[in-house]
C-alpha cells in the first residue's frame, strides 16, 4: 500500500463473479495480503492479446478457502455482483439516472473535440510543411488556438488548398467502472459463505497459525504452505485435507513424504477431529520454539487471531518425512 | 538323485523367528508378525539395538492399537532444526576452541536418541483418527526396560513416531511422523 493512500475500510467487498471470488482495488489486494496473509492469484490482462502480456494485474482471484477465511473472520463480505448491477442500475432514481447520462455525454463531447482539434493539428502542420500555407504562426498553433480558428471561422489566412471541415461527431463511451456510478455495495447483499473443498478445515487452521497457502497443483498436493509472504520464503510444508475418517494408502504418505524430503519440506496431512477428546489445547497452544521464526506467530498477532473467529471443530495434523533409513 | 528325495530347504531366519514366537498374543497374530517382521530388519539390517515390542500403551496401560516397536538407532534418526542450529553453533565453538580456523570440520554431536516404530503393510488403509489412536496411545519418548521414561531432551516437543511400511516383497521403507504442524529439516 502506498504510504499516501487512505486506509482499507474493513470489511471490504469481495465480488462474486461466474463463480470466481475477485478484488479489484489494489489496495484492497495489498491490505489482504500484508495483514490477512492472504494472496490470491493476480489474473487480470490486457482485453486483447491477452497471451502478449507476461505480467497479469488486477483482479486478484481469490480461492474460495481464502474468501471463506476473510468472511468467517469479518474482514470482507461476499457481494453477487450481477445482482448488485441489476439492481442497481434498475432501481436508480431518475435524476441520478439522468445526471449520469449528462456526464457521460459530456465526456464524450469533450472526447470528439480532442479529436477534432488533433486532426487540426494534423493538417495544419502538413501544409505547412508542403508551404501551401503562407506563414507557419510560429510556436502559437496552441490547441486552444486551432479549436477556435475552426469554430470561429475567421481565419486570415488565404489557403492555396482548401481543407474540408471536420465535423463534430459525438463520442458514445462505454463506461468501464461501476463504481461509481454504484455505491459500494453494502454487507447485507452478501450471498453467505462460499463454497469451499474439504480440504478447507486444514487451510483454515492453517491460517490462523499464520501461515500463507498457495495452490499446491506444483507438488502434488492441496496447498503449498509457506511460514511467511511466499516472496521471502520457501514453502515448508505440502499439505493434504482429508476426512477424519477418509481412507488414505500408505502409498501416498510415502509418496508425499518422499517428495517432500526431496525438496526440503514435510508433507502435512490433517483434517477436523471428529468425536475425539478435547484438543483445544492443540488448537490455540503457542508453539514456544516456532513462535520466533514465524513473524506472523508473533504474540501481537497471537491476540488478533483469537478474536472474531467462528466456532470451529479442532483440526490434528501430522507432518511427515522421510526417515533416511 | 531325483529332486524329489532331497530334504526340504530349511525356512528362513525370519519365518522361524516368528514360528518360535511365543509371547502372547493381545492382537490380531498378523500384527504380531508384522512386529516381528519390522523388528528382524531393524536389528539386523540397522543395526538397532534395544528393540522391544509394545502392546500397551505406558500412558494408560490400555492396548495400543497394534504392537508397537521401541528402538535405538545407531545413529541420530531425526534433528530438530533448531537443535540443528544450535548443535552447529556449538561445533563452531569447539572448533575455534581447538584453534582449527576455518580448516577443521565441524564435528556435529548429536546422541542417538530412541525412538517409536509404528509397524504397517504397504496393503492397509488408514485414516487421520488411526493415526491419531496411535499417537494418543504413545508417549514422547519410549519408556525404558523398567517400564520408566527416560530423561527427555528439550527438543522433544511433538510425539514423533517411525512409520514402517513393508510391502510383499519383504521391502521396508521408514517415514517419520509428527503429531502436529512441524518444521521440515534442512538437510
Amino acid at each position: 500500500m502506498a504510504p499516501g493512500s487512505p486506509p482499507v475500510q474493513e470489511p471490504f467487498p469481495i465480488s462474486y463473479v461466474a463463480g470466481r471470488y475477485l478484488l479489484f482495488d489494489p489496495p484492497t489486494v495489498a491490505y489482504a495480503r500484508r495483514t490477512h496473509n492472504v494472496i490470491g492469484v493476480l489474473v487480470g490482462t490486457i482485453p486483447n492479446l491477452s497471451q502478449q502480456n507476461v505480467f497479469l494485474g488486477i483482479p486478484l482471484e481469490l480461492q474460495p478457502e481464502e474468501a471463506r477465511v476473510l468472511v468467517e473472520q469479518g474482514h470482507a463480505y461476499v457481494v453477487d455482483d450481477a445482482v448488485v448491477h441489476r439492481e442497481g442500475f434498475l432501481e436508480m432514481s431518475r435524476d441520478d439516472r439522468l445526471s449520469y447520462l449528462r456526464d457521460l455525454d459530456e465526456q464524450g463531447a469533450e472526447m470528439s473535440r480532442e479529436v477534432v482539434l488533433r486532426a487540426n493539428e494534423r493538417s495544419e502542420q502538413v501544409l505547412w510543411e508542403k508551404g501551401l500555407r503562407p506563414s507557419k504562426r510560429g510556436g502559437d498553433s496552441t490547441p486552444k488556438d486551432v479549436g477556435s480558428s475552426l469554430f470561429d471561422g475567421d481565419e486570415p489566412t488565404v489557403p492555396a488548398v482548401k481543407v474540408p471541415e471536420k465535423k463534430l461527431e459525438t463520442t458514445y463511451i462505454t463506461p468501464t467502472t461501476s463504481y461509481p456510478p454504484l455505491f459500494k455495495p453494502q454487507p447485507s447483499h452478501a450471498p453467505g459463505l462460499p463454497e469451499v473443498p474439504k480440504s478447507f478445515p486444514l487451510f483454515r487452521y492453517l491460517h490462523t497459525k499464520g501461515y500463507f497457502m498457495m495452490p499446491g497443483l506444483r507438488f502434488g498436493c492441496h496447498y503449498s504452505v509457506y511460514p511467511g509472504d511466499p516472496l521471502r520464503f520457501h514453502s515448508h510444508f505440502l499439505a493434504t485435507g482429508m476426512g477424519w475418517d477418509e481412507e488414505f494408502d500408505l502409498l501416498d504418505i510415502v509418496g508425499g513424504g518422499r517428495l517432500g524430503t526431496g525438496v526440503k519440506k514435510a508433507y502435512l496431512i490433517g483434517g477436523e477431529e471428529r468425536g475425539g477428546k478435547k484438543v483445544e489445547d492443540t488448537f490455540t497452544s503457542p508453539t514456544p520454539s516456532a513462535s520466533s521464526w514465524n513473524p506472523a506467530l508473533r504474540p501481537n498477532n497471537k491476540e488478533k487471531m483469537k478474536k472474531a473467529r467462528v466456532e470451529v471443530e479442532p483440526v490434528r495434523a501430522f507432518s511427515i518425512e522421510w526417515a533416511g533409513l | 538323485m531325483s529332486l524329489t528325495e532331497s530334504a526340504p530347504p530349511k525356512p528362513a531366519p525370519i519365518q522361524s523367528l516368528i514360528a518360535r514366537d511365543s509371547s502372547p498374543k493381545t492382537h490380531d497374530p498378523a500384527l504380531h508378525s508384522l512386529a516381528l517382521q519390522i523388528q528382524h530388519n531393524l536389528q539386523y539390517q540397522h543395526n538397532w539395538t534395544t528393540l522391544h515390542i509394545h502392546t500397551h500403551s505406558p500412558l494408560t496401560g490400555a492396548l495400543l492399537p497394534r504392537p508397537l516397536l521401541s528402538g535405538l538407532p545407531p545413529h541420530r534418526l531425526y534433528v530438530h532444526p533448531d537443535e540443528q542450529i544450535e548443535l552447529l553453533k556449538e561445533a563452531d565453538r569447539v572448533r575455534k576452541v581447538n584453534k582449527e580456523g576455518e580448516t577443521g570440520t565441524l564435528d556435529v554431536k548429536a546422541a542417538p536418541e530412541p525412538e517409536w516404530i509404528l509397524p504397517a503393510r504397504l496393503s492397509e488403509k488408514w485414516t487421520l483418527r488411526r493415526l491419531a489412536e496411535v499417537f494418543d496411545g504413545v508417549s514422547k519418548v519410549p519408556p525404558k526396560e523398567d517400564g520408566k521414561v527416560g530423561e527427555m531432551s528439550k527438543w522433544r516437543e511433538t510425539k514423533r513416531v517411525v512409520l514402517a511400511t513393508v510391502d510383499t516383497d519383504s521391502t521396508v521403507v521408514y517415514y517419520i511422523v509428527q503429531d502436529g504442524v512441524v518444521k521440515p529439516r534442512q538437510n
